[in-house]
């Protein structure tokens, strides 16, 4: 009940835009085309899974380079995998691709939680780093993706998703997830109380890292091709979905469920003024406001509870 | 058999240094005025302050909060809103935390484990709470404070370390937290009671610290342990 209570906002505009979308939209929202659909969906959703657990674990958690992640992922896996070396098999570039991620990721909590940079510091380096390191692997956009990738923005769009769910809802009946949303809910506490907190927080940053790398997959089936501006555009939508999904940007509060949902409501956003052929630049704004709406609403509601049982 | 000794403790530098061992089934109480560094003595028991010197559990060095851990030294602190509960959690997750890995089947959590753990506790430390699914901050302060030694005592310690446990807590329930301390001494566990009122200390504990001046003021014990000789020690007039 009270999960849903964080939800409550973005489930609401969920049901709103999904009703003025099949309105507007029938045929691209008739249920044969939801496997597309989501597919469309899948990136923004991915990045904004990716950038949950950092920010879960509290103490200003944030990883700002889970966008330029995904635009590597993608660059390393078709160009250098997958063109140069002639490595098609999804055995081999889903593994590499979670390893890179997991590389990323540990280094980031490496400077994060070991050498106690501030996160959102220590996570632009790592942004600008691997948006140079990109553009050297890759400074044009190169294709095709192999086949079965491709068809994970179709047909096969709910599988990582729904790996992904099943491996999380696994995890949080884990003592991890407890101690997770333990630490991000009051680090001291949760110290005294015997939990290893840098070590937490650490493996936050590597499932970050790993989630962004299945993120940046999702990408590279969407677009069909490895294109290394795209990647990083998606880090600031994603917190904007994290935040929206009522993932408390403090910590401690929330879940994927609510960044999944908080994704989903942005891109339908996108798709709803996109049918009514609105300019990009006013969707900005559109973005923008509905984020300030729900950050506001949700502290709202935050603030009630905490009265009611003051 | 539990035995808690520190040998030169130094609770600051300049400060007089002291040693104290605590037995297997007492209640030792710490007493003083606030910052004169009771509480620093306490903390370093937790290995969670450097005061020189050193801290053994029977024999075994505590050079870390890491070690007082494994130990199975468990340090309950003071202030509950700012170090203690978990306000976004509920009560159960508050209770299981520090134990999470027990409730275990396989790699995967039960919930049934969890709530038959936590049902042991609450019957034992009478919890009165609306449900255990309920936010911890919809609790009274001295049930807040029961969970907070639920979690503790599930860990089950050998050395309970208790940062003025009755602070904020009804009468009712100190008495309750009394008899249960009293208990836990019974069954042979170290207890260290740090409070800021005397006769909790005189009701409670066999033995009395008292601090001056992150120094070693007096130690009384039996017939010694008198409200005014306690009160004289805190200001320095012992003779």
């Amino acid at each position: 009940m009270r999960v849903l209570g964080r939800y409550t906002f973005a489930i609401a505009i969920l049901v709103v835009l999904l009703v003025a979308n099949l309105v507007m939209n029938p045929a691209r929202f008739h249920p044969a085309a939801w496997g597309t659909l989501l597919g469309m969906a899948a990136p923004l959703i991915g990045a904004a899974l990716a950038s949950t657990p950092v920010i879960l674990a509290g103490r200003g958690g944030i990883d700002i380079s889970v966008g330029p992640v995904m635009a590597l992922v993608s660059a390393v896996v078709i160009k250098v995998l997958y063109l140069d070396h002639g490595l098609s098999s999804p055995l081999i570039l889903w593994p590499a691709a979670l390893l890179i991620g997991a590389l990323i990721g540990a280094f980031n909590g490496f400077m994060a939680v070991i050498v106690r940079v501030q996160p959102i510091v220590a996570t632009l380096g790592t942004y600008l780093i691997l948006g140079g390191l990109t553009l050297t692997i890759l400074p044009a956009p190169v294709g095709p993706a192999p086949d079965w990738l491709k068809a994970m923005a179709g047909g096969w769009s709910f599988l990582p998703l729904g790996v992904i769910g099943l491996l999380w809802w696994g995890l949080s009946r884990t003592p991890f997830h407890d101690q997770l949303m333990a630490v991000g809910s009051d680090d001291r506490a949760a110290y005294t109380a015997g939990v290893p907190v840098s070590l937490v927080r650490f493996l936050a940053y590597v499932i970050t890292g790993m989630l962004a790398a299945a993120a940046g997959m999702m990408l590279t089936a969407l677009i069909g091709s490895a294109d290394p501006k795209v990647g990083a555009n998606y880090t600031l939508i994603a917190i904007a979905a994290v935040a929206l999904g009522g993932v408390s940007l403090a910590g401690g509060k929330g879940g994927l469920l609510g960044a999944a949902i908080g994704a989903f409501d942005i891109f339908l956003l996108q798709s709803l003024l996109t049918a009514f052929n609105v300019s990009t630049y006013v969707l900005q704004v559109a973005y923008g406001a509905i984020l300030v709406t729900a950050v506001v609403l949700i502290a709202f509601q935050d603030r009630g509870t905490k009265r009611s049982h003051a | 058999m539990a035995d808690l000794s520190a040998t030169g403790l130094m609770l600051r530098p300049g400060a007089r240094a002291f040693s104290a061992t605590i037995g297997a089934g007492e209640i030792l109480g710490l007493a003083g005025l606030d910052g004169h560094g009771q509480d620093a003595f306490l903390r370093s028991l937790t290995g969670l302050e450097k005061s020189g010197g050193e801290v053994a559990l029977n024999g075994q060095r505590i050079g870390s909060f890491r070690d007082a851990e494994r130990a199975r030294i468990v340090y309950v602190p003071r202030d509950r809103r700012a170090t203690g509960i978990f306000p976004g959690l509920s009560i159960l997750d508050n209770f299981a935390i520090a134990t999470a890995g027990r409730d275990r089947r396989g790699p995967l959590i039960s919930p049934a484990a969890r709530r038959a753990r936590y049902e042991i506790w609450r019957e034992r430390l009478q919890i009165r709470a609306p449900s255990p699914e309920a936010p911890i901050t919809a609790l009274s302060g001295g049930n807040q404070q029961k969970v907070l030694l639920a979690r503790a005592l599930a860990r089950e310690p050998e050395v309970l370390l208790l940062n003025d446990p009755t602070r904020g807590v009804d009468v009712a329930t100190r008495h309750l937290l009394y008899d249960l301390f009293r208990d836990l001494a019974g069954e042979g566990m170290v207890l260290v009671i740090l409070s800021s009122e005397i006769e909790e200390i005189l009701a409670l504990c066999h033995r009395v610290l008292v601090f001056r001046d992150h120094g070693l003021a007096a130690e009384l014990s039996g017939e010694a342990m008198q409200t005014d000789q306690v009160i004289a020690a805190m200001f320095g007039r012992a003779g």
